[in-house]
């Protein structure tokens, strides 16, 4: 797999990443490199990386977006997830604080109304501090509460409802409502794959998990863009299912990247999908 | 909802300058000269085409639209224009919801040929994936066709502005680089209705200059300070702001995501957006004095009283088509006239 190789290349060399490659270091896609340089058995090149976020922790155990951009403070879970696959023991310290901030913040919980399919009065984890509980931060917070063995932890289980209550009835999910005054809306790719990871292993008497797993199956194809094609794969990978295409559609995506704008957070993303979910799941 | 700023980087009270994070650097902005008092006083020009498609001449239709707006090309040569279609959730099963990429071709050969450095930017509310924003809406093989350049709105680095508009708690707001240094902005929304608000125009549209990386994926933050008040407070922060609507293809019913298709063939443009919207409204029949944001924006940011407006182009009245908006009390009172049909 030379595109991988030349990915996981050119991350050993640099993997403190932006979303841009003249862009300033940020979180999440730095975090993205550790694990996938992890994933591929490159675990000291990630140091630089894991060793970064810690210089991005805030005194109450939070990491922002971005070095000097201390709020919102979305990608904690990401940096646990980093911190924990590379050596926990090494970054325990780290990851406590981390780990209390995450179990400290709540989504706003609203009153229930008509108007929202969903129940609003769930709390799982927050874009910005003060706002509703969405799909993608709460799915990310569960994969660190998981990953550091809190699976039972109230917080978790209370997220874990969260998730399932945002499943759309045919299959899958978007941002986290379902229907908006009377109507249903319709579900997307990356958010799909992001909730499966976090929904692995679970329980659901409904069988959003299973018709989630469907849709996200139908949905993903050789066209599927670069992010939303690896957090797809990964996603159904958590569930035991790798699709035969899967290989080849992330390399095309891969050249995508790479013809267009270059993205080093996409790059990683997609080196991390074609290694699996390992990382990002707690050890069988 | 906390009314601290919504950083640890302290706000400036700069009003014409903007800060960006962790860079240093300062970089010019330009800034209406016009005060409030002025503003409250001040007429608008709206351009209305009608009968247009998007494989028509679009070009010519969004030229003579900003001139006759009052729009002065020469003031546009050298300057960092900043294209901002709407792609809040596209869908390839609903091109009515998005900005039609003709309309953004089209305008982006407008302020190339008056000599403006163009960019195409968007934060697009509901899709963390930016690529899929751009794909499902067709988007991304204009930009390639074109070769015109894309600013992820979403994830750049930011820079801190202050509130200019004091009708939210926020503090000031992070405008990502793209928009921080463009001298203007140009909305390009769909014509559509809006479930929570009635309308979603030129205004509304600018919430996609606000990125998510900062407020949320939806933008969460701006939803709990207030939707009319955001939106009014966005656009009287931004920079200089112009609006050319793509009213060819529209939604009706429940918008901006899930209404139905009204074709309308119209493209309306003006250097006031908050005119803009307002004559919106009016095509919609719907009475844009009962639009929270208009409401707030009336006098302030500029007219939405039609004796206010000069319509050059085609006269609304002729070509206003009533817009099904949701059976829902906080929708009723947008209503101009009684029995019209309700979703």
């Amino acid at each position: 797999m030379g595109w991988l190789e030349n990915i996981l290349d050119t991350l050993s060399t640099k993997p403190v990443i932006g979303y841009a490659p003249d862009a300033a270091p940020a979180t999440e896609p730095t975090a993205l490199a550790a694990l996938a340089l992890i994933a591929h058995d490159r675990q000291p090149k990630a140091k630089p990386a894991t060793d970064s976020l810690t210089s991005i922790q805030s005194p109450d155990g939070s990491v922002g977006v971005r070095q000097k951009e201390l709020e919102p403070q979305w990608p904690t879970s990401l940096a646990v997830l980093a911190w924990q696959a590379y050596d926990k023991q090494a970054y325990a310290t780290n990851i406590d604080r981390a780990v209390s901030w995450i179990l400290e913040v709540k989504g706003k919980a609203m009153e229930q109304t008509s108007d929202m399919g969903h129940n609003t009065t769930l709390v799982g984890w927050s874009w910005a501090d003060g706002t509703h509980s969405w799909i993608e931060p709460t799915a990310f917070h569960v994969l660190a509460l998981k990953v550091t063995g809190r699976s039972e932890h109230p917080r978790t289980r209370e997220a874990i409802t969260l998730l399932l209550d945002r499943q759309l009835p045919s299959g899958g999910c978007n941002y986290g409502n379902t229907s908006v005054l009377g109507q249903m809306l319709r579900p997307h790719v990356q958010p799909t794959g992001i909730a499966l990871l976090a929904l692995a292993k679970e329980q659901d008497q409904g069988n959003r998990i299973a018709k989630s797993v469907a849709w996200l199956r139908k949905a993903l194809s050789k066209e599927t863009t670069p992010a939303s094609l690896a957090w797809g794969a990964l996603g159904l990978a958590a569930h035991g299912v790798t699709l035969p295409d899967a290989p080849e559609w992330l390399e095309t995506a891969a050249k995508r990247v790479q013809s267009h704008d270059n993205s080093p957070h996409k790059l990683a993303l997609l080196a991390l999908a074609a290694a699996g979910p390992r990382p990002l799941t707690p050890d069988p | 909802m906390s009314s601290k700023p919504f950083s640890s980087v302290p706000p400036s009270r700069i009003s014409r300058r903007v800060l960006l994070a962790g860079a240093g650097l300062v970089a010019a902005g330009i800034v209406g000269t016009r005060t409030v008092r002025q503003w409250m006083k001040q007429r608008a020009s709206v351009f209305v085409a009608k009968n247009q498609t998007y494989g028509g001449q679009l070009v010519q239709t969004i030229r003579d639209g900003l001139i006759a707006s009052g729009i002065d090309a020469a003031t546009l040569k050298g300057k960092k224009v900043l294209l901002k279609p709407n792609m809040v959730e596209p869908s390839r099963e609903a091109p009515h919801m998005t900005t039609h990429p003709a309309i953004i071709l089209a305008a982006a050969e407008v302020f190339r040929g008056f000599g403006a450095s163009v960019t195409v930017g968007e934060g697009p509310g509901h899709v963390r994936d930016t690529d899929m924003a751009l794909a499902e809406s067709g988007v991304q093989d204009a930009l390639d066709s074109s070769k015109l350049p894309f600013a992820d709105l979403n994830y750049q680095e930011v820079a801190w502005v202050e509130n200019r508009g004091h009708a939210s708690k926020l503090v000031g707001f992070w405008f990502p680089r793209g928009a921080a240094e463009a001298d203007v902005v140009v909305s390009l929304p769909k014509m559509k209705t809006h479930h929570w608000v009635g309308v979603t125009a030129a205004m509304k549209n600018l919430y996609g200059v606000i990125p998510g990386i900062k407020y949320g994926w939806p933008k969460n933050v701006l939803h709990h300070n207030g939707i009319p008040e955001t939106v009014f407070d966005i656009n009287a922060s931004l920079p200089r702001t112009i609006a050319i609507v793509d009213g060819i293809d529209c939604m009706e019913g429940d918008g901006p995501i899930m209404g139905t298709k009204k074709k309308m063939g119209l493209v309306v443009i003006g250097a006031n957006p908050a005119a803009v919207d307002a004559t919106i409204c009016r095509l919609m029949d719907l009475d844009p004095a009962q639009v929270p944001y208009l409401q707030l924006a009336g006098g302030r940011l500029g007219p939405i009283d039609d004796g206010l407006i000069s319509q050059h182009g085609e006269k609304w009245q002729p070509l206003a088509s009533p817009f099904k908006i949701l059976d829902k009390p906080h929708l009723q009172r947008l209503r101009t006239h009684k029995g019209v049909l309700v979703t």
